[in-house]
């Protein structure tokens, strides 16, 4: 029998997923081993292969691959945890990555935040001055040499920076995206001066224009490069020694993964795995229930996260904000708002009610945790509603407390706004759900959609609770609740189920359309670079997909947008095609009218992303119909709308429910991960799979 | 009630205005800085941060005036300005 | 020929007027929504919050979409731009985190459009309206164009949005419409009082013409008209659903409520400060090119309980010359740092804000100026100088408050670092475009904390610079470096941070070199002051090198790191200066840091000898300044440190090493 395992680790938990390719799949949760995290895998291995009921050596003998999602890489970055880098670039511009462009001072922080710029800083400096070396080269806009490489002042450069305690060299040269040959020499001098240090050139990491962003880009993947090398060689010795011969797969920002030999050079585009997980196990789950359209939505205790899957794929960004550092990583674009169940409710000195953006975190959490919380937080809220049962919290895991609930809203916001408790957390509740709408709604709007074309999915311990108010909101029609075999270890589900994704770019700015030869071979010139490295994850694929895109833009602009190009060479109205793509996508994005074609266009930077398609796809197995009707288990007093106040509803226990049960609102149903509010006016029904699908029968 | 005009100066419930350091007597509310010692000189004894001399730019004089605490000589106030032309900066704060 | 007054330009000298008078004038020919005051008292603070949260998402969306869509650097990569949302009579409800300078009186333009549109050609649902008139206003000089958009909803105007960007070039004597030689208004971009250009969602396609013929980049200006246009219509499109959803009654009630709060907690602030006042002097060197002057704006700022009076009695007349601006430029100018400084933790609906606040200026002086006074640099002349006035004055009055001392700031980048280049691309296009890369000034120093290095402008919570690379694709430029500059901070306990400089050459335009127009203040003196005895940041530096061995020097394998290293003629530019630069002719241009806060003798002295070892500080400056000597190891020298402070603490008091301090 051949495995696929996926095991996801995060701060907190190592979750694991297995299948088989008879359709038999398990689901283990073990505690995550902060700093060794290697221990944690090797542990949720075990498990797995008891919840199997097979031998972990049988288990990893018959296992193709292991497709691993990890936090440590962006831990890394975020704790400081990293690698000394030296950083060596064009004379004149190494104060570049402190200027930050000046946007580093509130890059990433909350509208909030920036209003208050009197106490906005810039982050560390990535690169202490004394590590920073300026060399004599320059290439221009064209690629051509202004001034030859220095490559005496360079050595002397390299060695200065290894003398002052650099583990790892980062090099990024102005324009070296055209004309990469002197970083390429310089990435030669380092290896001749110190064999076996680990250097990255801004040219292979990120061959983008825009300088600060590469630079950032190069540095953070040399910090965190060496460290990933580090934590899977013995990792996969390890593995190797228990009897695994199959491949072990990192998962990336953008979605599919790499093969672990080639991780660490490319480590940067390890951050964001765990996040991406989930985005991907929905863009997995919507491919059997088949749905093109959907918003993940992952609503935990102290984050809200949000993606898309547009047409079947996730849609990604080629860039995202670390530690208010531009870094240009191609990613799956997960949104991070707002808090989640851990959001606290406040009100502000002129008497107004406010939810977050702070989180009560996981410690002390909310007030009903008895952990010495006292504000109220949207899981107090939850409680006092009758939504949540405090003796079936996460499936009796954890015993909730209904008075301290209670008094933390009496006292923080009933009392000063002149509330009743009941009132308030009706007001708690509803403005938490309009905003989630919002920043869904802005999230989905910015992409250029309609909301209304979207399923939404809700997971995450606190999603279910408010998916069917703030769906609402947004009109949206259909939502789902991941609640079959899956449902524990969503983003672990995912990672077993994705595919090798590698992406290659390359910037060179062009009046568009530039001749159709020049064009195909720069889309040749990433073709092949892509088969090369394809070729080098030593896998079997059962397929491989090829896309790509130019960025263009009106000449005056300055932001692209993303066009996808057709594979093979296009001749001059295949180029005309995508020019009109272009204009299409812009006014998709920005309104009817908003182009302004006679400016002419220009392309910007051309990228093509490989996919090869691992064999084997987990497939999910079918729960079974139903014998009769879905039967409550009790019922309970439950405020779910402000419009209908305080109403009955009955409490479902999810794991009496099968295919095709259905379950009208107002009611909750209680599963062991979470719990799912039905308000008025929906319907809930059990599909194959297990999941909850809502509807709605009247607004 | 006591307040702090600013990290050097505070004033006191009668108006009277002290240093923060070394508590000598610097004025009185409507004039905090009434007793400080004030010295103009060069701008360009400011420090290397006036990159070039006022002569290549303008006619008028230009001055650094300073402005110090007679005991301690902390520096309560600094200014680069036209020298013919008062000092336009001052505070006072209603003693209560 | 001296500046005369002109009959007939009194219609557009836009005073901000109350929303009674405006609906008198109105009367019925446009009907004004509004709403009762029980409607506002009866909201829920369900309802308030959830669509106070709507309209801020709908202002940043306006942003968004504004910036995704214009064509100039500008605006794209600088965000030199801002939207408002504003109510049926143009009180501002919630301004944009960007250019708040330019946002600032989008409410007197949408207001002075209701007195003086609504009976022709008439205020209709569809239009929008175009103004780049600092006198009436909706932007401080000619450059920031405003198209504002009223809403209707069931046939009642329910608001205004609007829309407001620098546009590159509108026209006049100097490319980019700073005309350095202008002695009046008639030298520069004409301004244009409020125009119908959108008509029931249509560009009138002759009017648009007349706007752009003006422009020497008049597809640019298209671009960016299309640009505000999208803005408007997705803040239309937004609020009518708001409008849909909760009712029109119940979303003006919250923009009402939105605009009390504001006022409200400002009021509570401004109660637990003590009552006070605080003068203070901004200066500006030279008006025009060929001006050797010295100008000032001089501000008393009084605090009684909770209003605040700005009185800028004693500032100078208006000049010949480019650097006056209108009173709203004089209110663009106090809003930024209210915003920042005072409002960091209040919403930001100005029409709220606004009735906290009185102003006291005489028509005639340099920022209340008259027509046809010269305003082609307002917004970074007189309208900054304004900024920084009223910088030092609210600082000085937030010191005074344990909590609310830790939002005061010391002056930001003294000015606009000015520089212009146009002439052929690369791609042989003609261009005109204003370098941007001083939008990364330093910050003023904070009351606990040092400024924040290369951070931005006062005026711009999110300002930003275009990547070099960036700049040397767009234009046709070669950077020797970009990099900050040691001691333009000014020195202090808190340090303020540091500017940062430029040095280009021209570079792969087929004419060789490019035209350059130079507007830059502070070098006569510097123009950030410094708090409680913190000193001004360093002066504004540009220098021009003549005929240079630069390219001989790249053939030989090297790139200068500095002025010194390159053969040629050396000028100081003057403030302001027009003039061609060759392709041999390298430029330098180093713009200001922020003000420092406290004596320097009082800094931790590990401070500066990391600030020597970051650059921010040069050893130089470190002992004159700070008196701290720094090893050869980078660690302090405490002997040294402590007698080199002893003797500098005497010596700068003008004290020899004996004497008693009288």
């Amino acid at each position: 029998m051949a495995y696929v395992i996926g095991i996801d680790i995060g701060g907190t938990f190592t979750d694991a997923f297995v299948a088989d390719e008879g359709g038999r799949v398990a689901g283990v949760k073990t505690p995550s081993t902060p700093p060794d995290f290697a221990r944690g895998f090797l542990t949720v291995l075990d498990e797995l292969s008891a919840e199997l009921g097979v031998a972990t050596g049988a288990l990893l003998a018959d296992t193709h691959y292991i497709v691993h999602g990890t936090t440590s890489t962006l831990n890394a970055l975020v704790t400081g945890d990293v690698a000394t880098v030296g950083f060596l670039t064009t004379r004149g511009h190494g104060d570049s990555i402190a200027i930050m462009n000046l946007e580093g001072r509130y890059a990433g922080l909350g509208s909030d935040q920036v209003q208050d710029m009197v106490r906005t800083d810039k982050p560390r400096p990535l690169v202490p001055p004394q590590l920073i070396r300026e060399i004599d080269e320059r290439i221009d806009h064209k690629g051509s040499v202004v001034v030859e490489l220095d490559e005496q002042g360079t050595r002397t450069a390299v060695r200065e920076l290894v003398a002052a305690g650099a583990e790892a060299i980062a090099v990024s040269l102005l324009w070296s995206f055209r004309n990469p040959a002197h970083e390429q020499r310089v990435g030669e001098i380092v290896a001749e001066e110190v064999p076996g240090l680990y250097v990255a050139l801004s040219s292979d990491v990120s061959p983008r224009i825009r300088e600060y962003a590469r630079s950032a880009t190069t540095i953070m993947n040399t910090q965190v490069g060496p460290r990933l090398r580090d934590y899977l060689r013995p990792l996969e010795v390890e593995l190797r020694r228990r009897g695994f011969s199959g491949s072990l797969l990192v998962m990336q920002g953008s979605g599919g993964c790499v093969d672990s030999a080639d991780a660490p050079s490319r480590a940067i585009t390890t951050i964001g795995s765990v996040l991406t997980g989930g985005v991907v196990g929905c863009t997995r789950l919507a491919d059997e229930l088949g749905h093109r359209n959907v918003i993940s939505t992952d609503m935990g205790g102290t984050t809200f996260l949000a993606g898309l899957v547009v047409d079947g794929e996730a849609v990604s960004t080629t860039s995202t904000v670390l530690n208010q550092y531009q870094v240009n990583v191609p990613m799956v674009d997960v949104h991070t708002i707002g808090a989640g169940g851990g959001a606290i409710a406040w009100v502000d000195a002129g008497g107004n009610l406010h939810v977050g953006p702070r989180s009560a975190g996981a410690r002390p959490g909310p007030a009903c945790y008895g952990e010495g919380g006292t504000e109220p937080t949207v899981t107090d809220v939850d409680l006092l509603l009758g939504i949540v049962n405090p003796d079936n919290f996460l499936g009796g895991r954890k015993q909730l407390s209904v008075e301290l609930a209670a008094e933390a809203v009496r006292a923080k916001i009933a009392e000063p706004l002149g509330l009743t408790v009941d009132e308030a957390c009706a007001a708690i509740y509803a403005i938490q759900n309009a905003q989630t709408a919002d920043l869904v709604r802005k999230v989905v709007v910015t992409s250029g959609q309609d909301p209304r074309d979207f399923v939404l999915y809700a997971f995450g311990g606190a999603g279910p609770m408010h998916c069917a108010s703030y769906a609402a909101d947004l009109e949206i029609g259909e939502v789902v609740v991941p609640l079959g075999p899956t449902a524990a270890v969503f983003s672990a589900y995912g990672l077993a189920a994705s595919d090798i994704v590698l992406t290659a770019e390359l910037s060179s700015p062009t009046n568009f359309p530039p001749d159709p030869a020049e064009f195909n071979g720069a889309f040749q010139q990433l073709r092949s670079e892509l088969d090369g490295r394809l070729a080098a994850q030593q896998l079997r694929f059962a397929d491989v997909e090829y896309r790509s895109e130019a960025d263009l833009r009106y000449t005056m602009q300055l932001a692209e947008v993303a066009t996808p190009v057709p594979v093979g060479d296009l001749d001059e109205a295949g180029l005309a095609g995508v020019g009109a793509a272009f204009s299409d996508r812009y006014e998709q994005l920005y309104g009817k009218g908003s182009g302004f074609a006679e400016a002419g266009l220009q392309l910007i930077t051309y990228r093509t992303r490989a996919v090869g398609v691992l064999p084997i796809r987990p497939r999910l197995t079918p729960v079974g119909p139903a014998d009769g009707d879905a039967r409550p288990v009790t019922s309970r007093r439950v405020f779910l709308d402000a419009r209908r106040g305080w109403q009955d509803a009955d409490i479902y226990d999810y794991r009496h429910l099968a295919e095709g049960h259905e379950i009208k609102g107002p009611a909750v149903v209680e599963a062991p991960t979470t719990t799912v509010a039905l308000p008025e006016g929906c319907v809930g029904r059990v599909d194959r799979l297990g999941n909850l699908v809502i509807r709605y029968t009247q607004a | 009630m006591t307040v702090h005009i600013d990290e050097n100066l505070v004033q006191d419930d009668a108006g009277a205005v002290n240093c923060r350091h070394c508590d000598a007597a610097l004025g009185v509310a409507q004039q905090p800085l009434r007793d400080a010692r004030v010295r103009e000189s060069d701008p360009r004894t400011a420090g290397p941060s006036v990159r070039a001399d006022s002569g290549h730019f303008a006619d008028r004089p230009v001055v650094l005036r300073q402005t110090f605490c007679p005991g301690c000589l902390t520096l309560l106030q600094s200014e680069i300005v036209p020298g013919d032309e008062p000092s336009g900066r001052t505070r006072s704060v209603v003693a209560r | 020929m001296p500046v005369i007054p002109v009959a007939g330009s009194e219609k557009f000298a836009n005073l901000p007027t109350t929303p009674e008078e405006t609906r008198r004038i109105v009367g019925d020919s446009v009907r004004l929504h509004d709403v009762d005051r029980s409607v506002v008292d009866a909201l829920d603070p369900l309802t308030y919050e959830v669509v106070r949260h709507r309209l801020t998402s709908i202002t940043e969306e306006m942003g968004e979409a504004l910036k995704r869509m214009s064509g100039s650097v500008v605006v794209t990569d600088c965000n030199d731009f801002d939207a408002a949302i504003m109510d049926e009579v143009g009180d501002v409800v919630q301004v944009g985190l960007y250019n708040t300078e330019l946002a600032a009186s989008l409410d007197m333009a949408a207001n002075w459009t209701l007195r003086n549109r609504c009976a022709r050609p008439g205020i209709a649902p569809g239009d929008m309206f175009l103004c780049n008139d600092p006198w009436v206003g909706g932007g401080l000089h000619q450059n920031d164009t405003s198209l504002f958009a009223p809403l209707f909803v069931d046939g009642e105007l329910f608001c205004w949005t609007g829309a407001v960007a620098h546009q590159v070039d509108l026209g006049g004597v100097s490319p980019g419409s700073w005309s350095v030689g202008a002695t009046d208004v008639f030298w520069e971009s004409l301004p244009t009082p409020p125009v119908k250009i959108v008509e029931g969602g249509e560009i009138r396609q002759d009017i648009e013409d007349v706007w752009l013929r003006r422009s020497r980049v008049p597809k640019l200006v298209a671009l960016d008209l299309r640009a505000k246009i999208g803005a408007n219509n997705v803040a239309h499109e937004r609020l009518r659903a708001l409008c849909d959803k909760y009712g029109a009654d119940v979303v003006k009630a919250v923009m009402r409520r939105t605009m009390d709060d504001a006022e409200q907690r400002l009021r509570a602030k401004l109660r637990e400060i003590p009552d006070g006042s605080w003068s203070s002097v901004a200066h500006q060197d030279s008006a025009r090119s060929g001006d050797r002057g010295i100008y000032r704006i001089v501000l008393t700022l009084t605090k009684t309980d909770d209003r605040l009076v700005f009185d800028f009695t004693g500032t100078d007349p208006q000049v010949d010359g480019l650097i006056n601006c209108t009173f709203a430029g004089l209110r663009g100018g106090i809003m930024p740092v209210l915003l920042t400084m005072v409002c960091g933790d209040i919403p930001w609906a100005c029409g709220g804000i606004y009735r906290c606040i009185e102003i006291i200026s005489e028509p005639g002086t340099i920022n209340n100026c008259t027509f046809p006074a010269g305003i082609g640099k307002a917004s970074v002349a007189s309208g900054w100088a304004t900024t920084n006035v009223a910088t030092e004055c609210l600082a000085g009055m937030l010191d005074t408050h344990p909590e609310h001392r830790k939002r005061l700031m010391s002056v930001c980048c003294g000015t606009w670092d000015f520089a212009l280049l146009a002439g052929v691309d690369q791609r042989g296009g003609g261009f005109v475009t204003m370098l941007c890369d001083s939008m990364a000034g330093g910050l003023g120093a904070r009351s606990d904390s040092d400024g924040v290095d290369t951070g931005g402008l006062a005026c711009i919570p999110m300002g930003r610079v275009a990547d070099v690379e960036m700049n040397e694709f767009a234009f046709p430029m070669l950077y020797l470096w970009r990099r900050e500059e040691p001691d333009s901070g000014g020195p202090g306990r808190f340090r303020g941070g540091v500017g940062a400089s430029s040095c280009f050459i021209p570079y792969d335009s087929p004419l060789g070199g490019v035209h350059l127009v130079v507007s830059a203040p502070g070098k006569a003196l510097p123009l950030a002051g410094g708090l409680s005895g913190g000193l001004p940041a360093g002066t504004q530096h540009d220098v021009l090198v003549r005929n240079t061995d630069v390219h001989a020097r790249f053939a030989a394998g090297r790139i200068p790191a500095s002025l010194d290293e390159l053969a040629g003629t050396t000028d100081l530019v003057p403030t302001h200066h027009e003039t061609d630069l060759g392709a041999a002719d390298v430029y330098y241009t180093h713009w200001q840091g922020g003000g420092g806060y406290g004596d320097p003798l009082r800094r931790d002295p590990a401070a500066v000898a990391a600030d020597v070892a970051a650059h921010k500080v040069s050893p130089a400056g470190a002992g004159d300044v700070y008196g701290v000597v720094v090893d050869d190891r980078g660690a302090v020298d405490e002997d040294a440190t402590t007698t080199r402070r002893a003797a500098l603490r005497r010596s700068r008091a003008g004290l020899g090493a004996e004497e008693v301090p009288a």
